[in-house]
């Protein structure tokens, strides 16, 4: 039985529909499938499809460990599946506030692959159940109070009408002192107009959009499941009709502290920065290994500089492509979003830097062929500026789409053997930063072939040593800094700015005013990674 | 057929729809129901439970078109019969045609030249 | 009987308009897909939201169906083979496809729930945009056959289909059958990126297998239209009608389904701006030429 099994005694044509059901699985992905690409599973090539929401849905896929916050948005999403509904957990641990998870498997492909099998055959087995329970969480359960704090337009209507109500027994004459024109009104067959409002009354005190009309604000959750937006991102919306009133940045992952990850011992702690952000392991390893060698001024060889410049170099590649992906699924280029999936996978796959010159010639074409999209001038120009003073505190490739040469790969020697130039447009838009990233994709490529080694090694060896040290590294997000001060061999000060808190802060200047899918496109072109930020 | 008989069939069709459509449901509801659960039924707001009511006046930006669709649209009512008689007509019937659609038209340059052809912030 | 074999050649041609939607979706082809998903969807519970407005919420998806079918049942697949061959059979279509708009704007509006909202008024948007690049065409197609039969409008195209008598109204047309099938790139009410599924994503079960059910009709309808209209429906050398028809429709088709996949979702404001700046004129333009051209030509 799955833990979402449907109530009902199997008869033969349910064991049918199972059967169908299980043949066409559809799934929804936490955090998200650009979370799933970043581990290098490619989930529809294990069979399964992937749906934006989670009404569609028959399975509900956890990728990786999901923090606390995470957690309850799928707990939430796991409610509004329709039964019969099944979870499959790939390398994750605890997941209350959900069931336990129907399958349980390791992150790799052919595990995954032989998983989705099995969850084959438990769904048409166990689809239909006679004896089945209700989900119970908490956070599915509303709160009373939340209706009323979001709703600032109805609450005035309700407070006007119950003082009109209460104007019914005085005198007609000085019922209004609110509106010229009503009393004539209020006079003639009072009693059906007892409820009546002006459009003035009702709307008084509301805000006004631009073109002067004062209209109703809805907010709406941009949460932290949505498809188009990195996965773990919240956002929320106030939207007038389709455009962006006002907007809210959650930052970070409640549940997720990417600081706190590093306290403890220097032993593993190339290990534990990796987890820091799932989306770029590599530079956060790197940027940590770095931090503690200079706390001792250990100094690294020429061959061992040159092998982190190609694996830094090619999880940059990685990460812009699984930017792509993501950014042609929210702006709707089927293909675009297709071909930069597959070929983010292939990168992350290969196993050496043989195997990456053989994928340049497909990634060469595919940049290409996507510069050359038809209307993505249209779509993408001019979304998502981001206006005087914000675009000079950007950061990384939005900064650098804004004409500021900022790159702190230049300043590393590695790379300055190699002729490392970085690359920048003049556009400061979403078109602009669009091509940039592809370009830098070019590069990165370039890069890890003439570095000719990828291979991020430098072990941490666990001397009792003590001291501050500071370090940065260019993510593939923008510039990260951080500064750890060890005590004995063990970490016990961090302080870490991440590319990421430095661009949010431009959310509010790239989603005001705009219609919502610019909006979403403009956020989607700043890059953002919530995992990497700390509230 | 005549017209009255072919309507007929056109409204026996649209019942059949909707019978067919009434069946599927019938089937549907024949392997089970829906289960009453806490939150399935708030609206599916990418992971977080959505408020209520979202019906607003909704502010659309698109009233400026909407205007001067309204004009065409009557217009367009007048072509269809006018298209039929065309060749008949000859000259006469694209003249007359003519100069309402050049009337027609000279709006629409008005329209745009006002600013209805945009996004109404 | 023409109505048996109508209706069931419908049907089977949205059965192949759904396994080429999957394909161009996915890049891979599945016969049995559509036949899998139908059996599957009947098995998933079918949820209303609370404080749904019921009766929009339900009759959304029925009368997607009863649009696509009723502008269907106009048009000819061979001579004789129609359903009904109304004297207003052009502007039958029209009328029927306007319900698509009604029908969508109700499964905005019923569920209450933020993104099928703004679909749904997304759409009616799109709807100010192609309206008119729908009509306009149709008035030219009918100018040269005299008349609004769609099956005269077929024999009218004897000695040269239409899509070589007015290009222009051709590519107009069939932008503005995209739009009103909301297929990429016009898939503003349910962009999947941007409003995670929009009118359709409160939809599951039955219902949204209904939905699916009269979306894939309305491509096949659009495009027996394109054919009738612009392509000469059933005319053609050795074949049997029918075939004619059957195999244009599918062209046409595929060709609709898979022209959106590599350009991205248009913005609704250019769409709109494109749609009455230069279509328009355009349309009004091709109006005029061939009018011109028919007076010519004359008779």
């Amino acid at each position: 039985m799955i833990s979402g099994a449907r109530q009902a005694e199997p008869s033969w044509f349910h064991r049918l529909v199972a059967r169908a059901m299980a043949r066409r699985l559809t799934v929804f992905v936490v955090p998200g499938p650009d979370v799933a690409r970043a581990y290098g599973l490619d989930i529809e090539a294990a069979g399964l499809q992937v749906v934006d929401t989670p009404r569609h849905a028959g399975v509900l896929l956890l990728i990786g460990d999901p923090p606390k916050g995470l957690r309850e948005a799928a707990a939430v999403a796991n409610a509004q599946m329709p039964r019969p509904r099944a979870i499959f957990a790939v390398g994750a641990g605890d997941v209350s506030p959900l069931p336990e998870p129907d399958l349980l498997v390791d992150m790799n492909q052919e595990d995954v692959a032989a998983g989705v099998e099995e969850l084959r055959r438990s769904f048409a087995a166990g689809a239909f159940a006679p004896e089945t329970e209700d989900f119970e969480a908490e956070v599915v359960r509303e709160d009373e109070d939340d209706e009323g704090e979001m709703d600032p337009g109805h609450m005035h209507h309700d407070s006007d009408e119950e003082e009109d109500e209460s104007d019914d027994g005085e005198d007609e004459g000085d019922q209004n002192d609110q509106d010229l024109d009503e009393p004539e009104e209020k006079e003639v067959g009072e009693d059906q107009l007892e409820d009546f409002m002006s459009m003035i009354e009702m709307t008084e005190g509301m805000p006004a959009s631009g073109d002067g009309l004062i209209m109703e604000w809805v907010p709406a959750a941009y949460g932290p499941l949505f498809p188009g937006l990195p996965g773990g991102l919240s956002l929320v919306f106030t939207l007038d009709g389709d455009t962006v009133a006002e907007t809210e940045v959650e930052p970070g992952i409640e549940g997720h502290s990417p600081v706190e990850i590093l306290y403890g011992p220097v032993e593993r702690i190339a290990e534990r920065a990796a987890k820091l952000d799932s989306l770029t392991p590599v530079s956060y390893g790197l940027l940590i290994q770095r931090a503690i060698e200079s706390t001792s001024g250990t100094r690294i060889g020429e061959e061992e500089a040159l092998s982190r410049v190609g694996a830094l170099e090619r999880e940059r590649a990685a990460s812009h492509l699984g930017w792509a992906a993501s950014f042609g699924f929210l702006i709707g280029d089927r293909s675009l979003s297709r071909g930069a999936g597959r070929l983010q996978i292939a990168l992350l796959q290969a196993a050496n830097v043989g195997e990456v010159g053989r994928i340049k010639g497909d990634v060469e074409d595919f940049v290409h062929k996507t510069l050359r999209t038809p209307l993505l001038g249209s779509k993408l120009g001019g979304i998502g500026i981001v206006d005087g003073s914000g675009a000079e505190n950007a950061i990384g490739p939005v900064a650098r789409a804004a004409g500021f040469e900022t790159d702190a790969r230049s300043e590393d020697p590695a790379y300055q053997d190699l002729g490392f130039a970085p690359v920048v447009r003049d556009g400061n838009d979403a078109l602009t930063r669009f091509q940039l990233r592809l370009e830098e994709i070019r590069q990165s490529l370039n890069l890890v072939l003439e570095a000719g080694a990828m291979a991020a090694t430098g072990s941490t060896d666990s001397d009792d040593s003590s001291g501050t040290g500071t370090a940065t590294v260019e993510t593939p997000r923008g510039m990260a800094a951080l500064r750890v001060t060890l005590e004995d061999g063990m970490v016990t000060n961090v302080q870490l700015d991440a590319p990421s808190m430095c661009n949010v802060r431009l959310v509010e200047t790239v989603t005001m005013g705009k219609e919502v899918a610019d909006a979403l496109a403009g956020v989607g072109s700043l890059d953002l990674s919530p995992w990497e930020m700390s509230g | 057929m005549s017209a009255l008989q072919q309507y007929a069939l056109l409204l026996g069709m649209v019942v059949g729809a909707v019978g067919f459509v009434l069946s599927v449901y019938g089937i549907a509801r024949s392997l089970g129901k829906t289960r009453r659960e806490p939150g399935k039924d708030v609206p599916a707001t990418s992971g977080r439970l959505s408020r209520e009511p979202v019906w607003a006046r909704y502010h659309v930006r698109y009233y400026g078109y909407a205007l001067l669709f309204l004009a065409f649209d009557m217009e367009m009512a007048y072509m269809y019969p006018w298209a039929v008689v065309y060749r008949e007509l000859g000259l006469k019937a694209l003249l007359d045609m003519g100069v309402f659609l050049a009337i027609l038209y000279l709006g629409l340059l008005y329209g745009w030249s006002q600013g209805a052809f945009r996004r109404q912030r | 009987m023409s109505t048996a074999i109508v209706i069931l050649a419908l049907l089977a041609g949205a059965y192949v308009v759904a396994v080429l939607e999957g394909w161009a979706a996915t890049g891979r082809f599945q016969p049995a897909g559509p036949a899998l998903d139908a059996v599957a969807l009947l098995g998933r519970e079918s949820v209303v939201t609370r404080s749904s407005d019921r009766i929009f919420f339900e009759v959304g998806p029925v009368l997607l169906l009863i649009s696509a079918l009723l502008a269907a049942a106009v048009l000819p697949l061979a001579p004789g083979l129609i359903i009904t061959d109304l004297a207003t059979g052009a502007l039958f279509v029209n009328a029927a496809l306007a319900y698509v708009m009604v029908a969508l704007l109700m499964a905005g509006w019923g569920p209450d729930g933020v993104y099928a909202m703004v679909g749904g008024w997304r759409f009616l948007g799109q709807l100010v945009g192609y309206s008119m690049l729908i009509v306009m065409p149709l008035t030219t197609v009918a100018m040269r056959a005299e008349s609004l039969f769609t099956t005269r409008i077929v024999e009218s195209q004897g000695a040269m289909w239409n899509v070589v008598f007015q290009p222009l109204g051709f590519v107009l047309f069939f932008l503005a059958a995209l739009a009103v099938c909301f297929l990429p790139p016009f898939d503003l009410p349910t962009a999947p990126g941007e409003l995670a599924g929009g009118v359709m994503s409160e939809y599951t079960g039955a219902r949204l297998g209904i939905m699916r059910l009269a979306r894939m009709v309305l491509v096949v309808t659009l495009s027996v239209t394109v054919t009738v209209f612009f392509l000469g429906g059933w005319l053609g050398p050795v074949l049997p009608p029918w075939a004619w028809t059957l195999g244009k429709s599918l062209v046409v088709a595929a060709a609709m389904l898979f022209a959106g996949r590599y350009v991205p979702r248009v913005r609704e404001e250019h769409f709109l701006q494109w749609c009455w700046k230069y279509g328009i004129p355009l349309a009004l333009i091709n109006i005029l030429y061939v009018g011109i051209v028919l007076l010519v030509v004359g008779k």
